[in-house]
């Protein structure tokens, strides 16, 4: 008996070239043009709202660092220990503030840009 | 990628495509019916695609044919239908009652076999583009050749 591997390589099936098989799918993809361009369109807006969204978030973690470093809040909590050594951490850690601020601002933008996608 | 490009990377592997789904439905005709529905949802989606062609379009066929598994879980088609038989060819008498024998047998392993057997021997695709097509990992999909092999042994020599 041949071995398997021989007898899968020999078995390869073949099938009648069908020429109606190109017709009905060109006939298919007409009808799906429309559909086609409204995910499209879709992907496209979707792109731009991320790129917005990143620059938005950017821009506002840059400005809320500029302000924080050359505007500092005087403390008046000193009576207060827990409230203290909270200013106290977000002042000696200031520069990364930017980060934790962008983050939020591109959540932000794409929760606003995703509602708005919705609504159109 | 626009529908004249489609068209024309469509018309260099539809031969392949269909026999692709033929190999795993064992029915011509419901393989063109699986490969039309993977054509139609590739061209919609053809604006996110990157890459190897084929590969990416082979992914969504198998993606279909288990859409349709799960679907219709029904048995394995009759293997003495007449969709069937077109399938094996017109060799000498000898080679036609082995590829008979083949189809049959192909029938009866379970389908991530089947899939891996028919990619591997009768595509002639490499184990890293399986493992894309199937979405399993390399080690996985040689475990299924393996595997798939054995059954078809025992399957053929009963």
């Amino acid at each position: 008996m041949k071995d398997i591997e021989q007898i899968l390589r020999e078995g390869k099936p073949e099938l009648p070239d069908e020429g109606a098989f190109l017709i009905e799918t060109n006939a298919r993809l007409s009808k799906v043009e429309g559909i086609k361009q409204e995910v499209d369109g879709e992907r496209r807006r979707g792109r731009r709202a991320l790129l917005i969204a990143l620059a938005a978030g950017l821009c506002v973690g840059i400005l809320l660092t500029l302000l924080v470093l050359f505007y500092p809040i005087p403390s008046f909590t000193e009576n207060l220990s827990a409230l203290a050594k909270a200013a106290s951490a977000l002042q000696s850690h200031k520069a990364f503030l930017f980060i934790p601020v962008a983050g939020c601002a591109i959540a932000l933008s794409l929760l606003l840009m995703n509602k708005k996608g919705e609504v159109l | 990628m626009t529908r004249e490009k489609f068209i024309s990377e469509v018309r260099t592997c539809q031969g392949q495509l269909r026999r692709f789904l033929a190999s795993l439905c064992g029915d011509a005709a419901l393989a063109d019916d699986i490969a039309q529905e993977a054509l139609t949802r590739a061209y919609v989606t053809s604006g996110r695609f990157i890459g190897n062609f084929k590969a990416w379009l082979f992914r969504i066929a198998y993606n279909c044919f288990i859409d349709h598994l799960r679907r219709s879980p029904g048995p394995s088609v009759d293997l003495d239908s007449r969709e069937a038989m077109r399938l094996t060819g017109g060799a000498a008498s000898d080679a036609s009652f082995e590829l008979e024998e083949l189809q049959r047998a192909l029938a009866l392993i379970p389908e991530k076999e089947r899939t891996a057997i028919v990619l591997f021997y009768f595509e002639d695709l490499p184990i890293k583009e399986i493992s894309s097509i199937m979405g399993s990992p390399a080690g996985t999909v040689k475990y299924y050749l393996s595997v798939g092999r054995n059954h078809l042994k025992e399957h053929i020599r009963q």
